[in-house]
């Protein structure tokens, strides 16, 4: 039941990813449980920056804590300590004890991107003058040799850091990385490695334009491609991640850059007399208004079959700041189902909004439905002209016990009705449930449509053939119709008799053991293939011997005809070719034995020199004597 | 009756004929067929009787009769000298012919029946 319930909304679910309003609370609350415990100086340095951002001044305590646990050889914790102390009002880091891991690190041939920002930054915190063209030397180089992501967006902080021109040549390369970026499914831009390296480099444009001076140039539709992604981020698994997104968030909600408008829905799905709107809201990503708008919704498309309901209608503004919007739906005329409505924004001051077409929100409109000619049969298995109906209306049950014996089986049909349309309609469930009243035990069977438009529900149970399903328990069962559908404001659970009394054929069987199935089974022994039927030794021997017998018949009969032994030439060559010829033949008794095929053929290639030498020339022999006879 | 006495008579004559006109060489081959056909019909009885295990010495029995029965009539044929006009071999050729594939039908079985 709750699978046919979930469907539809996962049908929903699969287009593509909406924006959404940032889920801020939880990302304050996420630095609100770090800030309890510290275990190390790069989270001591997102918390504090974290809440930072979100407005919260920290007071100078913490300063004691960065100096605790900054490792002053490692020019990352370096900068994480530089960055936590920045946060607070009044804390002053000892500089001459990281000078020395500094400006080892800006001097190194071998310093990674991200490394020489973490020197930089530092650096221009702690007051330390760098080296600008020798900086912006190495990052050209370490640019040819590491061209991943992260590392083209630490060289784009690293730009930040540095003079106006630089980091202005930097900002012109932000368009270079955008097209790096990865389009999942049409609606999400992300860099490969996640929220993490995402956010970070996402970041860094913000951060490499304002240093500049200049505006983040992305396309729009990459822009809020790249918000969707952010936004679908509910909860994020580091503290990093967490300050990088909550950086990005104001961002985009700065008036100074691109700000992408969020619309979504604040009413219930389901539109009824009761419901009759769809409430909008209209912020920015942080749940901001965004000033005074002008929102259309351009058409109202029934999901299935694409038939428009609502063509061009303003809708009507509900709060004083402007983020709350209302558009009457419900009307009689409109039918039930899945509506999608297409809804386009205009600002009515000139500002860098965006995202202000296509956005589209899901309703859907449900309908009450009434349960109509209900009938209960009970008939015979065979013989149906002998029928007993009963006609039933929501929500009256019987009242009175309904008996049955196997030879009979029981018919429920019914129709449900659109109350405002008038139409037979199906729904998703349609179910008869059987409850044993002794053990509760639960037997439900499908209501089954008829085809056409009158859509007429009919389910049969049989006391032989559903037989099984009861396990033969001849008990008094409880009767329930349940009916439901995501299009039907209310769903029925309606009790047709409360003592129904089945009598099954055979004795009833103990309820199948469910846990069983989680217990060891029964061990299966190996069968080894069995040996098939033999004969009796002594069969086989005398036939063996029976075969023997027709070497006497051959000889009685060569006799008789007249061997002519007498003709057999005498003399080396025939007596070599006999004894080759016998000794083939020994070769061959050998060869069953004990020999194999290589060696039984070597054996005969060398038996069969002798053999082919004596042959030829007995024969020659024979072939003189017959010429010469002739 | 009358068609019982009638095909006793063929037969009769059918031998007397053969009696005849066939040489002897030819006669002692008739013989060793008929001793080879014996054969395997004793093995295939057996091996109805009783059924076909093993199966594998079954085949190479029957198939080694079989094989000899073919080589002995096509030995035959060669020696017989109505054939002479069809076949161009001599008889010791014919005779060399069928000791080597006899050899390598022996072979064949005694391989097979395992």
């Amino acid at each position: 039941m709750i699978i046919f319930i979930i469907l539809p909304i996962f049908s929903w679910s699969v287009v593509a990813a909406n924006l959404n309003v940032a889920n801020l609370n939880g990302l304050k609350a996420q630095f609100q449980t770090a800030i309890k415990s510290f275990s190390d100086i790069a989270s001591l340095h997102y918390t504090l920056a974290g809440i930072k951002e979100l407005g919260v001044q920290l007071p100078d305590s913490y300063c004691d804590n960065i100096n605790k646990l900054v490792d002053k050889l490692n020019v990352e914790s370096i900068y994480h300590a530089t960055e936590a102390s920045k946060t607070l009002v009044n804390c002053k880091l000892p500089v001459e004890d990281y000078r020395a891991t500094l400006t080892a690190v800006l001097q190194s041939e071998d310093s990674k991107t991200a490394e020489l920002y973490f020197a930089v930054r530092s650096s221009v915190i702690l007051g330390i003058t760098v080296d600008e063209s020798k900086i912006e030397k190495r990052l050209n180089l370490l640019a040819k040799t590491d061209d991943s992501v992260v590392s083209q967006g630490y060289a784009l902080l690293t730009g930040a850091q540095l003079s106006q021109t630089i980091a202005k040549s930097y900002a012109d390369t932000i368009n270079d990385l955008v097209q790096q970026a990865d389009e999942i499914d049409g609606s999400i831009l992300q860099y490969e490695g996640g929220i993490g390296a995402t956010a970070l480099i996402f970041n860094a444009f913000y951060e490499v334009a304002e240093k500049a001076g200049v505006p983040v140039k992305i396309d729009s539709k990459q822009l809020i491609k790249f918000a969707t992604y952010f936004s679908s981020k509910r909860h994020v698994a580091t503290l990093r991640s967490a300050y990088y997104l909550t950086k990005i968030f104001k961002h985009l909600s700065d008036n100074k850059n691109q700000v992408p408008v969020v619309v979504s829905r604040i009413s219930p799905s389901a539109i009824s007399p009761q419901n009759p709107s769809v409430l909008v809201s209209v912020t920015n990503i942080l749940g901001q208004p965004v000033g005074e708008m002008s929102v259309v919704a351009e058409s109202a498309k029934r999901k299935e079959d694409g038939v428009v309901v609502i063509s061009k209608q303003k809708l009507i503004s509900k709060a004083s700041d402007f983020s709350v919007y209302e558009l009457p739906f419900y009307d009689t005329k409109i039918p039930r189902g899945f509506y999608t409505i297409h809804l386009t924004l205009t600002a009515r001051n000139e500002g860098k909004l965006i995202g202000l077409t296509d956005n589209m929100i899901d309703v859907k409109v449900t309908s009450e439905g009434t349960i109509e000619n209900v009938e209960l049969t009970v008939s015979d298995r065979d013989n149906t002209a002998q029928a007993k109906t009963y006609k039933l209306s929501y929500p009256n049950g019987q009242t009175d016990k309904l008996e049955l014996d196997y030879h009979q089986k029981l018919t429920i049909k019914f129709q449900i009705k659109d109350k405002q349309s008038d139409e037979f309609v199906r729904v998703q469930q349609a179910f008869l449930r059987f409850t044993n009243k002794k053990s509760n035990k639960e037997i439900i069977y499908l209501a089954e449509p008829s085809d056409g438009a009158n859509s007429q529900y009919k389910v049969e149970v049989d006391l032989i053939t559903n037989a099984n399903d009861f396990r033969h328990q001849s008990d008094t069962y409880e009767l329930v119709l349940i009916l439901g559908d995501s299009l039907l404001q209310t769903a029925y659970e309606w009790k047709l008799n409360n003592n129904v009394q089945l009598t099954f054929h055979e004795e009833s069987l103990a309820d199948k053991n469910h846990q069983k199935l989680y217990l060891p089974r029964p061990e299966i022994i190996h069968q080894f293939r069995e040996d098939e039927k033999r004969p009796h030794n002594v069969v086989s021997l005398v036939f063996s011997a029976l075969t023997a017998l027709p070497l006497l018949v051959l000889l009685i009969l060569w006799l008789k005809i007249g061997f002519n032994l007498s003709g057999l030439p005498l003399g080396l060559s025939p007596l070599g070719f006999h004894i080759s010829h016998a000794a083939v033949f020994a070769l061959m008794f050998f060869y069953w034995k004990c020999l194999n095929m290589f060696q039984t053929m070597r054996y005969l290639a060398l038996v069969c020199i002798p053999l082919f030498l004596f042959g030829h020339r007995v024969l020659a022999t024979l072939a003189a004597r017959r010429a010469k006879k002739v | 009756m009358s068609q019982l006495g009638q095909v006793v008579g063929i037969l009769r004559k059918l031998n007397e004929e053969y009696q005849i006109s066939t040489p002897k060489k030819l006669k002692l081959i008739d013989a060793y067929l008929i001793y080879v056909l014996l054969t395997g019909i004793i093995q295939f009885a057996y091996c109805l009787l009783v059924g076909t295990f093993p199966f594998n010495s079954f085949l190479s029995g029957f198939i080694s009769t079989v094989g000899c029965f073919i080589l002995a009539a096509s030995l035959r044929i060669q020696l017989n000298k109505a054939n002479q006009s069809t076949f161009n071999v001599t008889p010791e050729r014919a005779f060399a012919d069928f000791v080597f594939a006899h050899i390598i039908l022996h072979l064949v079985v005694i391989n097979f029946i395992g």
